[in-house]
């Protein structure tokens, strides 16, 4: 089946079986793997993409949905080489560890941002419930506070 | 090409080298100046490790090993021995060359060593040693590489050494310039110098410095990097059934409906496991579920069950620690609490798997591991080939914790791989990555206490069950085992450190479980650390002194005794503890000191709807030199939050005999909104020379948090995961 | 999948006998549960329609917190779970939509139908007996205004409420469990109900 979408700018066109999770056409078909594969049943947020701006757990997410969508990913939030102001507060407060969670993390956050310019601890508290397993929430809740600032600024 | 050392004659224990030159070799136009140690400078840390079991790197010295490459764009590309989990050791290893090499960080840059390009650690990165092990050898090497290449750069302007200027890996003399790279590629005989002298810390540029992760860019960028994001040509995709129940053996497998299903290459029986092969990942699970398979299952195992093999009284028995006399059954001032933690699972978010493609006897493995020289051992035994033949590639990893000291499953992928005639990659589902996870064990412990008649304790006795740590571990040698007698892994912080008491003793009680148990980010620390710091508040309790006092009277002033007292007194002094509640919130402190880093809590709990939140915690570590301050404080922020996770809300167990839960949510973790929003770390510096930071933090945190909610509530939490009701 | 995991039960059943006989058990512990025991055999129209309405497929997008209970045994997770929201859709950033979509995803096992969300608060039937449910139900004041008519509407016509019947695998690839009434029984006997005029017995 073949499925038509705009992904980071781009119009490409997959063929594959329709319920196929976004997850695997990003990352095995287009070759996108900062898409990360963390649990695929949509309970850690490693999978985390923008769909037409909303956060969406890829792996979850059945590639005929996204017919004629505008779907972005970590590979498509920073714009002219230019680091995206979640990004660059991740920078700003050296967030990573391990790293693998962070672009689904870095998503859900620019996904709350586009929701909610100034959250509050309480609206992350609520809207990130992402897995990171090496326990970088601390410095991810002050970088998004700063995300915020950025964003503002801009 | 193998340059002669020309001080070669008496060889010094200390510099004791030889040095591989491959000017013009190496790939893609790359300059390599690579080194091979004949004898490994560092087991003169090997004696200070004992407690860790996890030896520090100990490279084999056989083979012409690749540690640096100055590549043609004049950067210096170290090969590092020891894998990037997250920890941060490639940006301190960065730092310790860019120093002693006197070049500006932003010229090094950082790969995982594998099997045929570099020295890979033949033991694994682990027991938070990475930096600690490699600062003085890697100091050394660098600037003796740093010393060659001024030897050489002398030689090609013609002039003496101390004529030569150099600024960030060029070399000026008389108006020219000589870069790294440019001399590098003109040496053919390299000259090896003793080892300089090493920079003096207080001419440091990077060491001791708040450094930028070098990886953080690529990380936040979402970059390639990880063994889940490897390929190789033509590869196609496997995916594993193995049994769910615990204790199952494949009985029959009917295959036939899942080979006819699309995209299927095939379907390979082993003993105790059924691959299936596909063109694509999902085509592999859609054709796993058609996979009919029966199993036997000998036993239904429960929860009780392993509960009933876990406690103190039942295994093997071993007295790891004994001073003094012990306390009698009988006597009524005796003290008696059990306190008890659950089966853990890792739980990293990167799955475990591999991409491997073996032909004509020869195998290349990509994947995410701590154990690259073990991997490469356990795959040339499967495929019953030479280890010459087989490359292990490491890659960053998404996570490790002690999970990936285990990578076996390079060894199935290798052997589809070899069945397929084609490249695989192979990672683990979720619900695969639950149940043949290489857990943390529960354990089980008995605190015995007494105080004299001035309410201070006199005795203290731990007496704990756990499952296998570093017992049946493929890090360990199966005869050690036998030689140690006790479980080295479970014993970490199970030894009293109350070195002042007049008797203490740990006594360790030791069941192989079912199921694998094994290395979890501290071992046997957390829980130990919770059983004996909560019965120490406990005790203080009783005495009326709080709690500080209490503990500095017991601490003496053998071995790590005065560090400790230091990272208990600065953390009560900054956080200003106060055993004072109003009945919502308080403050609870615990210390523990671990691989010979002391580290105290204080915790502040509020009581929010019955729960337990932790708002904030100030963590004093003395981990001596801290390479990268910022780092060590992530280090401590990410053990408190992984320690707060394990101590409040994870928990696996056995469901009609299978391990479960299976997925994140239903295996209750840490979110952003249980991190306290304040960690306040402070860093003492008792020693000179860098100490384990990765682990010691998570000590003291299950035992600090309960022992505020006990000052809170009047309620002593004696089982992990901590719940009010 | 289904014959393996038919397989895999019947093996578990002769192995574990008792044991699991006793774990299934555990899921009756809500009221719901020991009602059917007792008019599973009847042919009220009334009794049918409550027994799939107390059915945790029902039951579980009404529950009585503010985040979804999920699985045949009605479990919430603390970690996870979004709350319903203003509009049972869950919050502004992360909604129902961020996991779920049109469909049931046999990859994750995450269920799915159009419109997927939770019924507001009003409309919460956790925990309470199919008496209350009934009342509630066509109660307008806390029906959302909704006539018999428009009711029977949601019952039968309704595909997140007929989605009960095609509910997919769990995270395991278990198949969840459906109504224990058939659908086109369940139909029939609902409009049977609401035409007769909607009366609810006294217990």
């Amino acid at each position: 089946m073949k499925t038509s979408f705009t992904i980071n700018g781009e119009v490409k066109s997959i063929d594959v079986d329709g319920k196929t999770p976004l997850l695997w056409a990003i990352r095995d078909d287009l070759d996108l793997k900062g898409t990360k594969f963390g649990c695929g049943k949509a309970a850690c947020g490693a999978c985390t993409i923008h769909v037409d701006g909303k956060q969406v757990r890829s792996c979850s997410f059945p590639v005929k949905y996204a017919e004629g969508k505008n779907i972005t990913t970590i590979e498509g939030l920073s714009k002219g080489g230019q680091l995206h102001a979640v990004q660059q507060a991740w920078a700003e407060m050296v967030v990573p560890q391990c790293g693998y969670c962070q672009p689904g993390f870095i998503m859900a956050t620019a996904a709350l941002l586009n929701q909610i310019p100034k959250p509050t601890d309480q609206d992350i508290d609520d809207n990130i419930l992402n897995v990171c397993r090496c326990g970088t929430y601390y410095r991810m809740r002050k970088a998004i506070h700063r995300a915020a600032e950025i964003y503002a600024s801009k | 090409m193998t340059a002669r050392n020309k001080n070669d004659k008496k060889p010094k224990s200390k510099s004791r080298r030889k040095f591989l030159v491959r000017g013009g070799l190496g790939t893609l136009g790359v300059f390599a100046l690579g080194t091979y140690i004949l004898r490994n400078p560092l087991r003169r840390k090997v004696l200070g490790i004992a407690e860790t079991l996890i030896a520090p790197y100990s490279g084999s010295g056989t083979k012409p090993n690749l540690w640096f490459e100055i590549t043609i764009d004049n950067k210096i590309l170290l090969h590092s021995p020891k894998v990037e989990m997250g920890q941060g050791t490639f940006t301190g290893l960065a730092q310790i060359v860019a120093d002693e090499m006197n070049v500006d960080i932003e010229m090094i840059e950082v790969t995982t060593a594998a099997t045929s390009t570099g020295i890979v650690d033949s033991i694994g990165t682990g027991g938070s040693l990475s930096i600690a092990s490699m600062y003085t050898p890697l100091r050394e090497l660098a600037a003796t590489m740093g010393e060659m290449l001024s030897i050489e750069a002398a030689k090609q302007f013609g002039i003496a050494k101390n004529k030569l200027q150099i600024n960030n890996g060029t070399y000026f003399y008389g108006g020219k310039e000589l870069t790294y790279a440019q001399i590098a590629s003109q040496v053919t005989e390299w000259e090896i110098p003793d080892t300089p002298t090493l920079k003096s810390s207080k001419n440091f540029k990077y060491i001791g410095k708040p450094v930028k992760r070098i990886d953080q860019i690529a990380k936040i960028k979402g970059d390639p990097i990880y063994g889940m994001d490897t390929t190789m040509p033509d590869m196609a995709y496997a995916t594993i059934i193995r049994p769910e129940h615990v204790g199952a053996k494949l009985r029959s497998a009917d295959t036939s409906d899942a080979e006819k299903m699309a995209g299927v290459v095939k379907i390979i029986k082993r003993e105790d496991w059924i691959g299936v092969v596909a063109e694509s990942y999902v085509e592999a699970i859609m054709a796993r579920k058609k996979v009919k398979v029966e199993w036997d299952i000998p036993k239904i195992w429960t929860e009780q069950g392993i509960r009933e093999m876990l406690k103190v009284g039942n295994g093997d028995k071993m007295i790891t620690q004994k001073k003094g006399s012990a306390l009698e059954d009988d006597d009524d001032k005796v003290v008696t609490i059990e306190f008890s933690s659950p089966l853990g699972a890792h739980a990293q978010i990167e799955p475990n798997g591999a991409v491997a493609y073996v032909n004509e006897g020869k195998a290349t493995v990509k994947l995410s591991t701590q154990v690259i020289g073990i991997t490469q051992k356990q795959v040339a035994e499967a495929l019953n080939i030479d280890l010459d033949n087989v490359n292990i590639i490491g890659t960053y990893l998404g996570g490790g914790f002690g999970r990936r000291l285990n990578t076996s499953h390079a060894v199935e992928t290798a052997i589809i791989s070899r069945e397929v005639g084609r490249p695989i990659k192979y990672f683990f589902t979720r619900q695969e990555e639950f149940q043949n996870d290489t857990f943390r064990p529960p354990t089980h412990h008995i605190m015995k206490g007494k105080l004299n008649d001035e309410g201070i304790l006199e005795a203290l006795e731990h007496h704990y069950a756990s499952g296998d740590v570093a017992i049946n571990s493929v890090l360990l040698p199966a005869p050690l085992h036998g030689v140690l007698g006790t479980d080295i892994g479970a014993m970490r912080g199970a030894n009293i450190m109350y070195k002042g008491l007049p008797s203490h003793r740990s006594v360790q009680w030791h069941t192989t479980l079912p199921f694998a148990t094994s290395w979890w980010r501290s071992l046997g620390l957390l829980a130990n650390t919770f059983a004996i710091e909560s019965f120490v508040d406990e005790m203080a309790i009783k005495s009326g002194s709080n709690p500080i006092d209490f503990r500095l009277a017991i601490l003496g002033d053998k071995d790590s005794g005065p560090r400790i007292k230091t990272v208990l007194k600065e953390a009560a002094r900054i956080a200003k503890y106060t055993d004072k509640s109003d009945g919502n919130r308080g403050m609870g402190i615990a210390v523990s000191t671990d691989t010979g880093s002391p580290c105290a809590h204080v915790v502040e709990v509020a009581i929010i709807n019955n729960r337990i939140s932790v708002e904030k915690v100030t963590c004093v570590l003395d981990c001596g030199l801290a390479v990268n301050p910022d780092q060590v404080r992530a280090q401590c922020e990410g053990s408190i939050i992984m320690g707060l996770s394990a101590s409040l809300h994870e928990k696996m167990t056995l469901k009609n005999g299978k391990l479960s839960p299976t997925i994140y949510g239903a295996y209750d973790m840490a979110l952003i909104k249980d991190a306290p929003k304040e960690i306040n770390v402070h860093l003492v510096q008792g020693v000179d020379e860098p100490l384990p930071v990765g682990e010691p933090p998570m000590g003291p945190i299950g035992a600090a948090i309960g022992n505020a909610v006990r000052r809170i509530t009047g309620k002593r939490l004696t089982d992990l995961p901590m719940r009010l009701s | 999948m289904k014959k393996t995991i038919v397989s895999v039960i019947s093996l578990l059943i002769l192995v574990l006998g008792f044991a699991f006989a006793e774990s299934r058990k555990d899921w009756s512990g809500d009221n719901h549960n020991a009602a059917h025991s007792n008019i599973e055999q009847s042919q009220d129209p009334f009794d049918k329609m409550m027994l799939v309405l107390t059915h945790q497929r029902c039951v579980n997008c009404h529950p009585a917190g503010s985040k979804p209970i999920k699985g045949d045994d009605s479990h919430t997770t603390r970690a996870l779970g979004i709350p319903r929201g203003a509009d049972g859709h869950g919050l502004k950033s992360i909604d129902c939509s961020t996991c779920h979509s049109e469909e049931n995803n046999d990859f994750s096992g995450v269920p799915g139908a159009p419109e997927w969300a939770l019924a507001p608060e009003s409309m919460i039937w956790e925990g309470k007996t199919r008496v209350e449910i009934a009342t509630q139900m066509m109660d307008p004041k806390r029906n959302g205004g909704r006539s018999p008519e428009e009711i029977m509407k949601h019952l039968t016509e309704h595909e997140l409420v007929l989605w009960a019947w095609d509910p997919g695998v769990d995270s395991e690839g278990i198949p969840r469990e459906k109504p224990p009434v058939p659908k086109d029984e369940y139909i029939a006997a609902v409009k049977e109900w609401i035409d007769n005029g909607a009366i609810i017995p006294n217990e």
